[in-house]
């Protein structure tokens, strides 16, 4: 190894990093979420079909679109839970005051509990939907393997920008709340608005058929919500064209833009909380 | 570092926090090999004087030196170690995996993690969780990580309360020892008894200002309070001896801490008086007693904090207790 990686590998980053990844998994928020994914993913994959009356494994597009609408709900939610309390649970603690008197940036403490609660998520998001993927290609009939790994991988990777988005509005919740039970409650009530309100006011407006201003409007609406974002993203990976998220891939947007705008939702949430972190009082 | 340069420089330090004013024209020098007991009620200032030593707050107005480094806004001196009041840490931890983490923040070896854990007789649960420790043995840990890496400056605060009087010894002995090795050490506490013992100087704080600063003796000297002796047929002695009747107040002699000498001199050589008691005030007398100075001079609406000398290298090398 280069003396340079040494440097970051045993850097203050690193050290707050493992642990938070240490915490999480005495915390068995770990052991939860991987179990809650694999369940969703084996079930998926598995029983997906039972509802029409077979028991064989079901088509691709039909597994993704399965897969992204339990997971729009539980990714979120796992990603709360795991991260609520980073900021305003050490503060209650003390143990941010004591990590601030170290010789440690603002930045480093971030940059530690990001890469600890990114890599919980992003490891369970791929192996347990990565071997749902593996049990289609290895038992399944017809499953193309260029397709596959394509449709899967792009559900992975809007799965973890998904995951990573909803760490930082957990961190920004945080920072900005003086106490644990209080971020809980407000990040709830975020989950609950952007995961289930947000969605059943734009079918409103859809529904409400107010002419070609109005689907402008809403497919804009759409763009604002990571959440709608993520579901336009796995819907277009398969080219299924139902649902309400589906208007915007019969709009003129493109795949590209879509990651492009939660990716942009990524970068504004991590200056954000960054920025409410380094300006928070001690 | 200059083994000359005083440990912590304050110069004409204020801060404010929105309008309210929490420190006010604070100064103080603090040698090295110095142990300070820095007092005050709550809210008079002392966390916020102590953040601002740890390099966590910039003063509105005034100068922090540190170790010898001016403090920049953010800057964080090196070679400070700190106990922050009523931790907790991480408690699905084990105790050294805590040590360990911190450990690792300052760049220490793990072999210095085992160290502290056998001196502060932590050994037999170091890997149980932190959960399972009781208030004495978290305490104990937080202090093996506040001198991890063998500060020059050590900052406590509270570190005492709720602890049993064998716990609070342990401490103590240890802030002694590092003190003796050459270790600034400020304890902020309300336990001024516990103190009392330790403390080379003190720093009594009130809504802000310095009220006192001083060795004990200094404080005793520049207190009104008065020292107490008492003996079996005190009204008799009295009556034979009319030098001593201006001490004489209900039942007791009473004088200023400079007179003590003489009187004591007098008992014993002119009055054959050999057995007596003697109460001199204590540091809780003097803290009772500047705050209740401090409350009438507010009410009067004048100020409490003229004449204070914030040197503790004057105050070791001047006054003998």
């Amino acid at each position: 190894m280069l003396p340079h990686e040494l440097t970051v590998w045993r850097g203050p980053v690193m050290i707050i990093a493992a642990k938070e990844i240490k915490d999480s998994l005495r915390n068995r928020w770990v052991t939860v979420i991987f179990a809650i994914f694999m369940l969703l993913a084996l079930s998926v994959t598995f029983a997906g079909s039972a509802v029409s009356g077979t028991l064989s494994f079901p088509a691709l597009a039909s597994v993704i679109t399965s897969l992204s609408t339990v997971s729009v709900f539980i990714i979120p939610l796992a990603a709360i839970l795991l991260s609520y309390d980073a900021f305003v649970g050490e503060e209650e603690a003390g143990t941010m005051l004591l990590l601030l008197s170290y010789p440690l940036t603002k930045r480093q403490i971030f940059m530690g509990k990001f890469v600890a609660h990114s890599a919980i998520m992003v490891t369970a998001i791929t192996i347990s939907f990565g071997l749902s993927a593996a049990i289609l290609l290895g038992f399944g009939d017809g499953y193309l393997w260029g397709k596959t790994l394509s449709a899967f991988g792009q559900f992975i990777l809007s799965s973890s920008l998904l995951a990573v988005t909803f760490i930082l509005i957990s961190y920004l919740v945080s920072v900005r709340s003086s106490e644990k039970a209080k971020a809980v409650g407000s990040l709830l009530s975020i989950w609950f608005s952007l995961v289930l309100i947000y969605d059943l006011i734009l079918l409103a407006l859809l529904v409400a058929d107010l002419g070609s201003t109005a689907q402008v409007i809403v497919n804009a609406m759409m763009l604002l919500n990571p959440t709608d974002i993520y579901r336009a993203i796995n819907l277009f990976s398969t080219g299924t064209q139902f649902g309400g998220v589906a208007l915007l891939t019969k709009s003129s947007l493109s795949s590209g833009l879509l990651y492009m705008l939660l990716s942009i939702w990524v970068v504004l949430l991590a200056w954000l909380s960054q920025r409410a972190f380094a300006r928070k009082a001690i | 570092m200059s083994e000359l340069e005083p440990a912590v420089r304050l110069a004409g330090v204020s801060h404010h926090f929105a309008e309210q004013r929490v420190l006010h024209d604070v100064e103080l020098v603090l040698a090295r090999g110095t142990t300070l007991a820095l007092l005050g009620h709550n809210g008079a200032g002392k966390s916020t004087l102590m953040k601002m030593i740890l390099g966590l707050i910039s003063p509105a107005q005034g100068q922090v030196e540190v170790l010898g480094q001016r403090l920049q806004c953010g800057e964080r001196p090196t070679s400070i170690g700190y106990l922050p009041e009523n931790i907790n840490f991480y408690d699905k931890l084990t105790g050294h995996e805590v040590l360990s983490y911190f450990a690792a923040l300052k760049g220490e070896r793990s072999t210095r993690v085992s160290q502290l854990i056998e001196e502060f007789g932590l050994g037999y649960a170091q890997h149980k969780p932190v959960k399972s420790y009781s208030k004495g043995m978290k305490q104990r840990l937080g202090f093996a990580q506040a001198i991890i890496a063998q500060p020059k400056l050590l900052l406590l605060d509270e570190p005492t309360v709720g602890l049993d009087p064998q716990a609070s010894q342990f401490l103590y002995s240890k802030v002694n020892q590092l003190r003796d090795q050459g270790c600034a050490v400020i304890i902020c506490t309300h336990e001024l008894n516990l103190v009392e013992p330790h403390l080379d100087v003190a720093m009594m704080l009130g809504r802000g200002r310095c009220l006192a600063f001083g060795s004990l003796a200094q404080l005793l000297a520049q207190s009104e309070l008065g020292v107490q002796i008492t003996f079996n047929a005190i009204e008799s002695v009295v009556s034979k001896h009319a030098p001593l009747a201006e001490f004489y107040h209900q039942g007791d002699l009473r004088c200023s801490i400079s007179q003590r000498a003489w009187l004591i001199q007098y008992l014993t050589r002119e009055c054959g008086i050999f057995d007596f008691d003697i109460k001199n005030p204590c540091l809780a007398d003097i803290y009772n007693e500047k705050m209740t100075q401090m409350q009438s001079c507010n009410e009067q609406g004048l100020s409490f904090t003229s004449s204070i000398s914030y040197s503790s290298n004057w105050s070791l090398n001047n006054v003998t207790p």
